[in-house]
């Protein structure tokens, strides 16, 4: 049979995915990440910049979109694990409506705390910040994509 | 089992059979056979009678005697007997010859011989994962007392020829192990008219209990043992056998043999390919033709491993080999096949078994092919080193 009954002593699937080693965070802007993709072509000025680490297996880009001194939409891509993908869509929706300044102070034990990231993982929000802060220098710069 | 759960893991483990069950359990309790098979009263060669009759059935199933068994609790503890049995330290120089794609029982065991200085060559695969029988030929060398080579690999199913590597063992006089645990009941193997001289089997990959496995070691062939404590089987390991596990082994390799489901697994196994392989960019890992029924390697260029096996988490499959899907590292056959650590890293391996349907193959394949577009799209842009 395609699934089996849930009578014969099964646990329901979202009981034994709650079990694994990522977190509700993790789960919820991995299985949904609002903010993946690209800004659109005609958005106002937008700067972009990616950075990667091949030992951790990790590529992230973010592409932000400036709107005076405040940081409009910010959309990311990335290829990696899951806490990875997690952390570039948190990071990402923690920055719009921010100052662009504040592309410079992120927190990153903040965000490694809110998603439980492994500490072994915590190289992928070094990349992030990485991105981050070449974004920022191109928005200082006066530099458009 | 779990709700919605899609289950293609059989190359891991199977469920039990309801007969297979049901045999255990005439075993286990007060009004069943549930004596020690060892005691001398009409209880005790009741039982002996199960684990005589499951002798049979297993041997029947992959041309051995049954009473050439030493049961064990598994492949794992069957693979490590064959090579410390044949080759225990302290014993002067030897040489064991194995493949760069064993199972980690095997290399971690030749590991461990190699640690009390028995010299060790692990003779390497082709692209496909086949072990050319001349290589194993030119790796030996006088001091060589074993060749360790495995029916099918569990983590891309090739098959290998241990036929003609045993006319090359033989030529040479040479010992030949085989570690049968993924192979035995899925594809040809007849151990002695073959001239393998001590064969690994396992009850748990052919719907039959875990816990439970065996050696089989040619007559006249006597080995060290490794557990000790009273009598032991063939002189290689003492313990209570376990009469309901024996008895599960026993059923399950007789349905097994009775049953012939190579034909269905195959068909099983190439729907699932046929629907994959509408993927853009997917490699299929071993050559279909020299390969077990029930096992798909395939790679899927672009996705990330962990992310790809986290998103199918409804559908239960192993990255690379269960035996290393924990593991940071990328599989060792995967990278002996001359894969990227990024494509070892985008592998999944599928394993059909009894129970699969054709429905659950297709809603697999739609479930798949979702979450690496979904991926993909996620990853747009990543440069070449991600999916090269």
């Amino acid at each position: 049979m395609l699934y089996l009954s849930a009578e014969c002593l099964g646990f329901p699937l979202n009981f034994v995915l709650k079990s694994m080693e990522y977190s509700s965070e993790v789960r919820r802007r991995f299985s949904a990440p609002a903010m993946a993709g690209a800004i659109p072509p005609d958005a106002g000025r937008t700067v972009a910049a990616a950075a990667e680490d091949r030992s951790l297996r990790f590529w992230v880009r973010f592409e932000v979109e400036l709107e005076q001194a405040e940081i409009g939409r910010v959309r990311f891509r990335a290829y990696g694990c899951p806490h990875g993908l997690a952390a570039a869509d948190l990071v990402a929706s923690e920055l719009e409506g921010k100052p662009v300044d504040a592309m410079t102070t992120i927190d990153l034990e903040g965000f490694a705390s809110r998603i439980a990231l492994p500490r072994e993982k915590h190289g992928k929000l070094l990349r992030i910040e990485d991105a981050l802060l070449e974004c920022h220098r191109q928005a200082a710069a006066g530099k458009d994509e | 089992m779990t709700e919605g759960l899609i289950y293609l893991d059989y190359a891991a483990t199977s469920p039990v059979d309801p007969a297979v069950a049901e045999a255990m359990a005439a075993c286990l309790t007060r009004d069943g056979v549930f004596a020690n098979p060892a005691s001398p009263h009409a209880a005790g060669a009741a039982a002996k009678a199960v684990v005589d009759a499951a002798r049979e059935q297993i041997g029947a199933l992959v041309g051995a005697a049954g009473e050439r068994l030493v049961f064990t609790s598994g492949a794992t503890e069957a693979n490590n007997l064959a090579l410390k049995g044949v080759l225990p330290a302290g014993h002067g120089p030897s040489h064991l010859v194995t493949t760069a794609i064993e199972h980690r029982s095997v290399l971690d065991a030749a590991g461990a011989l190699e640690d009390v200085g028995i010299a060790v060559t692990r003779v390497g695969c082709d692209a496909n994962g086949i072990v050319a029988t001349d290589r194993i030929a030119a790796a030996l060398k006088p001091q060589t007392r074993l060749v360790s080579v495995m029916l099918v690999n569990n983590e891309v199913g090739s098959i290998q020829d241990v036929e003609a590597v045993a006319r090359v063992c033989h030529d040479a006089g040479v010992l030949l192990h085989v570690d049968a645990a993924q192979g035995a009941g899925k594809v040809p193997l007849d151990i002695e008219d073959w001239g393998i001289d001590l064969c690994s089997l396992t009850a748990h990959k052919l719907n039959g209990p875990k816990g439970v496995g065996a050696l089989y070691v040619r007559e006249g062939l006597a080995l060290a043992a490794l557990i000790h404590g009273g009598e032991a089987a063939l002189g290689a390991r003492a313990g209570t056998l376990p009469t309901h596990q024996i008895a599960g082994f026993g059923k399950a390799f007789e349905i097994a043999a009775a049953r012939n489901e190579t034909g269905g697994l195959t068909r099983l196994r190439e729907q699932l390919w046929q629907g994959l392989a509408r993927i853009e960019g997917v490699r299929r890992n071993g050559d279909p033709s020299r390969s077990a029924p029930h096992i798909l390697s395939v790679s899927f260029p672009g996705v990330e491993g962990e992310s790809l096996r986290f998103a199918l988490a409804d559908v239960a499959v192993s990255a690379g080999s269960a035996c290393t899907s924990s593991h940071a590292a990328p599989s060792h056959v995967l990278r002996s096949l001359g894969l990227s650590d990024a494509l070892a890293e985008s592998t999944l391996r599928f394993g059909v078994g009894r129970f699969t349907t054709e429905a659950e193959i297709d809603r697999a394949v739609e479930r798949v092919g979702a979450e690496v577009a979904r991926l993909r799209a996620i990853a747009a842009g990543a440069p070449d080193w991600c999916s090269t």
